[in-house]
């Protein structure tokens, strides 16, 4: 997985390079962000079309905006990924004093027992008993091992929950269990293999909880609702905006409407994907980095299709918002507009959210996530909990391509009767019954 | 005279917004070669035309041809449209919305860059390809417009109010390009309320009122027709006056003391010497064409 990315890392740099050199005009130095923005807006799409996205691309790549968003979003990852990382790296430190000897194998015991339960042992060896009990009263010592036969705590281990309580119990155990090894006369392999013998696996007959996929379908929950909102957003004041200055009048001139939609549309799609996949990308390699749990059991299927589902909801709602731009000319009415539209994603949002414990998911939730405006956030949940096959995914899947199909189809006949008439606010109903 | 591109055929077209009929069965034709200008008051019908002919609006009846065929969406792409309501990114490069908007009228990235530099250069705007659109002047961004429309070298070019709002060096130089590109043979078409501005530019004119055409020809063959014109100038007199009783005569203008007499074909011109004569010495007394202005008042009228 590593090498992969690495791989396509170092694919896309060289594809740059390349770039640049056969452009053979930039100075050389830094990559700036607006040569970023030009290399990657010079893609190429057929048509109309594909000019229509390769413009939107350039110019959205170009944008404070997307700069400052994409930035946030990395530094929220790697916020996500690297504090719990930090949190087990730094094992409190257990100070335990050492009166008279312990032999080598005693002493692997001890730090195999405080590593066992995250915790790291420093062993400091005091001259004598009496002076062992006096910095342990003094609480410069968390314990003192007695010549390896006992443990001297200063308050009785009655409870296991302090970390005090938990060292003592499992040095007291590890110590006991290497001096009975000995008395058994084990051999030092044969008294290791006792001692890390491996339990039997527990098998539950209900689904396994799966903490780590839940946390990254959180995080995919997040992300695809920060994602979308962003982008419906930009498509929805894009077409306004054209729309307002009248460069619509000069486009349609000579593009067909739907071809300027559909441009639009794409354009600002990809950038979307783009932005996902840069920042799934940096998340996963420094995951890997740091040894982060967000690769381990299921979480990378969770990571694609929070991925799939950001893609269809996109595709989705972005000629919903795109028709509704095309209807408004001012920025009051782009939020009236937007603002029922946006009750879906709010509820499907939520509810994913709440569902997202350790619990049993809710019933309505399931429902959601075959309903094309809620299934962006109700299907990953389901994924990551394993309350779902894989036909379901494709079922709702496939139910959200057709659901788009009808959608566009209704959104594009909106734009094209709305886009060319301005100076009010125009209906639904006025305009589809537009004669 | 370069080749004739073609000729643009408007016939019956009509369109209804409601109650109010913005184009009445309205018919003409726009040959190549030639600027003709499109005449009207506000509220005529001319944006509406200019938009029909775009397939900005949709036609209740009617047809817009294009050397005898249908216009559709490949048509298009070989004409050349400036709105009235400015339309450009404010937010994009000069340079690179050139290219985007010739590029989108079917031309090669190599061919759009050359057109934009030629065109930046031509308005006098070399030096500002590397702005934003919003950081130029209204004057500048229409240069940038009137650019965008000359892109691809459409055969057919229609300005909405092309001079609107421009400056003298502006109206100058974008009245050199229309006569420089219907002298290359293309079809140039556009709408102005400046009509000393028309009666220079334009060979022939459309003149529109409530939807439907009231005057079209030729300027010349337009100020030639109706009734003539006398131009007469008193000493000492500034208001007219004098002229106001003659019978059948109507004044058509006093401006400086130049009086301006629409005659009647059977008036008797001895008659409006004498009444001239008895207010003052006369200074001028000439027969003259009628003025474009007044073609398009009786038009109008």
């Amino acid at each position: 997985m590593k090498d992969f990315f690495y791989a396509i890392a170092a694919a896309a740099v060289l594809l740059l390079v390349v770039r640049r050199r056969r452009s053979g005009r930039q100075p050389p130095g830094r990559m700036t962000v607006r040569r970023l923005a030009s290399s990657l807006g010079g893609f190429h799409l057929a048509g109309d079309t594909g000019l229509v996205a390769q413009r939107e691309v350039r110019e959205r790549l170009r944008g404070r905006f997307f700069k400052v968003i994409t930035l946030i979003l990395l530094g929220v990852v790697a916020a996500a990924i690297i504090i719990p990382t930090l949190h087990s790296s730094t094992r409190p430190v257990v100070k335990i004093g050492v009166a008279g000897i312990l032999t080598p194998a005693q002493d692997r015991a001890v730090t195999a027992a405080l590593a066992h339960i995250d915790l790291r042992g420093q062993l400091i060896v005091q001259p004598d008993l009496a002076s062992a009990r006096t910095a342990l009263r003094a609480g410069q010592l968390t314990m003192v091992i007695d010549h390896g036969r006992a443990l001297m705590v200063e308050t009785p281990v009655s409870s296991s929950s302090t970390t005090t309580a938990s060292a003592a119990i499992a040095i007291a155990e590890a110590l006991g269990s290497e001096s009975a090894f000995r008395a058994a006369g084990l051999t030092a392999t044969q008294a290791s293999a006792v001692a890390h013998a491996e339990p039997l696996p527990i098998l539950s007959q209900a689904p396994r909880q799966k903490g780590a996929s839940r946390g990254t379908a959180v995080i995919g929950l997040i992300f695809i609702f920060i994602l979308l909102t962003q982008y419906l957003t930009w498509t929805l004041v894009g077409v306004m905006e054209e729309k307002v200055s009248r460069v619509v009048e000069v486009l349609l001139a000579t593009v067909r409407p739907v071809q300027l939609l559909a441009g639009k549309v794409l354009g600002i799609g990809l950038v979307a994907l783009l932005q996902a996949g840069l920042v799934v990308a940096f998340a996963l390699i420094l995951a890997d980095a740091v040894g982060s749990d967000i690769l381990h059991g299921t979480a990378p299927i969770v990571v694609v299709a929070s991925l799939v589902w950001l893609v269809l909801a996109y595709a989705f709602y972005s000629w919903v918002f795109a028709a509704a731009g095309a209807m408004a000319e001012r920025q009051d009415q782009a939020q009236s507009l937007s603002l029922p539209l946006s009750v879906p994603i709010i509820v499907g949002y939520v509810l994913a959210l709440v569902n997202a414990g350790p619990g049993p998911t809710s019933l309505l939730v399931k429902i959601f996530a075959y309903l094309p405006p809620t299934a962006p956030f109700a299907m990953p949940l389901l994924v990551a909990k394993g309350e779902v096959a894989w036909w379901g995914f494709c079922i709702a899947a496939l139910v959200s391509v057709v659901s788009t199909a009808v959608v566009a189809r209704f959104a594009g006949t909106v734009y094209q009767r709305a886009v060319l008439q301005t100076g009010r606010r125009l209906r639904v109903r006025e305009v589809l019954s537009r004669q | 005279m370069a080749e004739v591109a073609g000729i643009l055929e408007l016939t019956g077209l009509t369109r209804r917004f409601g109650g109010v009929t913005a184009l009445d069965d309205l018919s003409f034709t726009v040959a190549s070669g030639r600027v003709t200008g499109f005449l009207g008051p506000n509220g005529a019908g001319k944006t509406t035309t200019m938009r029909a002919i775009f397939g900005l609006t949709e036609l209740d009846h009617g047809h817009v041809g294009w050397n005898g065929g249908a216009v559709g969406p490949r048509q298009r792409r070989r004409f050349g449209y400036m709105p009235e309501e400015r339309g450009l990114y404010p937010g994009m490069i000069v340079g690179e919305q050139l290219q985007y908007l010739g590029r989108l009228h079917g031309m090669a990235p190599g061919a759009a860059a050359d057109a934009a530099t030629r065109w930046l250069e031509r308005l006098d705007l070399a030096d500002r390809a590397s702005s934003k659109v919003s950081s130029l002047s209204h004057g500048n961004q229409q240069r940038v417009q009137l650019a965008a429309a000359l892109m691809h070298e459409p055969e057919l070019l229609v300005l909405d109010e092309p001079m609107a709002g421009l400056d003298p060096t502006g109206i100058e130089t974008f009245g050199a390009v229309l006569t420089e590109q219907a002298h290359a043979g293309r079809c140039v078409l556009f709408s102005s309320h400046q009509l000393d501005l028309v009666e220079e530019l334009c060979e022939a004119v459309v003149i529109i009122d409530h939807g439907r055409v009231v005057a079209s020809g030729q300027v010349e063959e337009l100020e030639i027709g109706g009734s003539p014109r006398l131009s007469v100038r008193v000493e000492g007199d500034r208001d007219g006056r004098w002229a106001r009783d003659l019978p059948g005569i109507q004044v058509s203008e006093v401006k400086g003391g130049q009086v301006r007499l629409v005659l009647p074909p059977d008036a008797d011109s001895d008659a409006v010497l004498d009444a001239a004569r008895r207010t003052g010495r006369v200074l001028e007394f000439t027969f003259e064409r009628r003025r474009l202005s007044e073609v398009f008042r009786e038009a109008v009228r």
